[in-house]
């Protein structure tokens, strides 16, 4: 048990919604989340000093059999690499959580390290992300990209409209293969995102909805 | 006695007009590297706008320039104003004291 939280503690990072930024700039607050058909998921972080967050995270998976779990950490986001470019900007970031499972076999110690790089201009956006989501006899793992593009160029005080693709796997979901869709509106104070995930699929169509607000 | 006065008029008063025009319209005008998301560069304007000698802040990701126009009177460092930006997350390639307000930048941007 004691390896495990050592494990669990030295890649603790949190995995946060769907845009480039995890977390907010020095002394900000940072609210998240998705709300899906199969998966949910929320988190709130503090930033004390640019590159690093800590908060507290909430899970919750509909697998396969329509078993329940969910997940419950807290969690530690740090900026590992930024490269700052005239016209855009480069991530790496390193995220996850050490908290608790719950599901139809019991409670357990849950951890989440993850991976995410991202890339951004005022019209272009990719990131591509990977990231461990495990407990006793749990194991959600998950890898998604996204790519997308603005329809066109804002103020600073206008809200800027997206189109963003995202292909996502996801271990022991259903199903495991989700490509999402979505209309993506960034303003300074919000992010919000709306989508359709298996839009091809009919039994397992649903509408998503992400968001992020900085404060 | 009247040359004198209408040599006055003509040099030293236009001076100090300019020169208190100048004064009211100081503004740090940055070229920043970085800044492509309004969600993300929030923090530059909330940073700047919470110190004391802001008259107004103007943030244009397209043109990734970054004014601080400043109050009557008011000065802030170039190093304090990089910091802040720095701070934010974003790296500053330029930045100068210009005699513009933000409001003037900005109508000169679109």
């Amino acid at each position: 048990m004691l390896k495990k939280l050592v494990l669990a503690g030295m890649l603790a990072m949190p995995f946060g919604a769907q845009a480039a930024a995890l977390m907010g700039f020095a002394d900000s607050g940072m609210l998240m989340g998705e709300v899906g058909r199969y998966y949910q998921e929320t988190m709130l972080n503090y930033s004390p000093r640019l590159g690093h967050a800590l908060g507290v995270e909430y899970m919750r998976m509909e697998g396969k059999d329509d078993n329940v779990s969910s997940i419950s950490t807290i969690n530690y986001t740090g900026l590992i690499q930024r490269w700052n470019m005239k016209g855009g900007q480069m991530n790496l970031w390193f995220s996850g959580g050490l908290g608790e499972s719950h599901g139809d076999d019991g409670r357990g110690l849950a951890y989440t390290p993850g991976l995410q790089f991202d890339y951004e201009t005022t019209r272009l956006y990719f990131l591509a992300k990977a990231g461990l989501v495990r407990a006793p006899g749990m194991n959600f793992d998950t890898a998604a990209i996204q790519g997308g593009f603005s329809f066109y160029e804002t103020a600073f005080d206008q809200t800027q409209p997206w189109f963003v693709l995202e292909a996502r796997t996801m271990r022991n979901m259903s199903p495991a293969f989700q490509l999402t869709p979505a209309l993506r509106f960034i303003n300074k104070d919000f992010f919000l995102e709306l989508g359709v995930s298996s839009p091809f699929d009919p039994e397992h169509r649903g509408p998503r909805v992400n968001f992020m607000f900085l404060f | 006695m009247k040359k004198f006065i209408a040599i006055f008029i003509a040099t030293l008063l236009p001076a100090m007009l300019f020169s208190a025009n100048a004064w009211a319209t100081s503004s740090i005008k940055a070229e920043v590297n970085g800044m492509v998301c309004a969600f993300c560069a929030k923090g530059i304007e909330k940073k700047l706008k919470a110190m004391p000698q802001t008259q107004a802040v103007f943030v244009d990701l397209k043109q990734h320039i970054v004014v601080l126009e400043l109050k009557d009177g008011q000065d802030v460092p170039l190093g304090e104003f990089k910091q802040v930006i720095k701070d934010a997350g974003y790296d500053v390639t330029k930045a100068e004291v210009v005699a513009q307000s933000a409001a003037d930048i900005r109508a000169g941007a679109k």
